[in-house]
């Protein structure tokens, strides 16, 4: 498993990519982490709500009450528009320090 | 089930109750149920799905900052500890100044302990201004 404190900055960008696609719940973003990393990644849960916390208070997602299941009923959160838009500036961030560390990385045996 | 629900309970024990966090509370549980199911349709045993989940779930110390523990009320102790320097101490010096211009006219003497005194608010001054520089 990948070293989690290199991950831990880009935890946002995760679940806003993820919650952009469709709405969705905790535990449906967490499994859904671990099903596209192939395991090689797990979030914990705690820091999952430790970021909808955050996500929430900037306005950055949303969230609703959604059906009944399993004699709870499920919190699903939305991306807001401010969302959208900052998701969008994380994606361009994210390019440009990839850029700036491929230059140090890549080209070495 | 019940094992998930005191797990969580413990974990919340030193977090603040209030609306925010008995929902955060309540969708922390409620996915947590959910996982133990879903484990459980894979073919785990119960108890096993439950300990996995909990396992799982990891430190709460990120939770906590989020649903502030900060402990508001010392920035208010430190600005109520400014206020009631400022006025006792006034009190003092204007008692002082009352004793001096009654009983002894003639001589200026109450400006040496008016300077003492001064240091009192002048100190939680500083407690108060260094608290709001770190928030």
């Amino acid at each position: 498993m990948v070293r989690s404190d290199i991950i831990r900055g880009h935890l946002d960008s995760i679940i806003l990519r993820l919650i952009s696609e469709k709405d969705r719940y905790g535990y449906e973003i967490s499994q859904e982490i671990s099903l596209r990393t192939n395991n090689r990644f797990q979030i914990k849960e705690a820091t999952l709500y430790a970021i909808f916390q955050r996500l929430e208070k900037r306005e950055i997602i949303e969230a609703y009450y959604g059906d009944i299941t399993h004699g709870g009923k499920r919190k699903y959160y939305r991306i807001t528009p401010l969302g959208r838009a900052y998701l969008t500036e994380l994606v361009r961030e994210w390019t440009e320090v990839k850029e700036i560390i491929d230059l140090f990385m890549e080209g070495l045996e | 089930m019940k094992k998930i629900k005191n797990h969580i309970d413990e974990l919340f024990t030193d977090i603040p109750r209030n609306n925010d966090t008995e929902m955060v509370k309540q969708e922390i549980i409620q996915n947590l149920e959910e996982k133990v199911f879903y484990l459980m349709e894979q073919g785990k045993e119960e108890d096993d799905a439950i300990n996995k989940a909990i396992v799982e779930f990891g430190d709460i110390e990120d939770l906590r900052n989020e649903l502030g523990v900060k402990n508001p009320g010392i920035k208010n102790m430190a600005k109520l500890n400014l206020e009631f320097s400022v006025w006792g101490s006034s009190l003092i010096i204007a008692l002082f100044i009352f004793i001096n211009l009654y009983y002894t006219p003639n001589t200026i003497w109450a400006i040496y302990p008016i300077f003492v005194i001064l240091w009192w608010p002048l100190s939680m001054y500083f407690v108060w201004s260094r608290k709001k520089w770190r928030e």
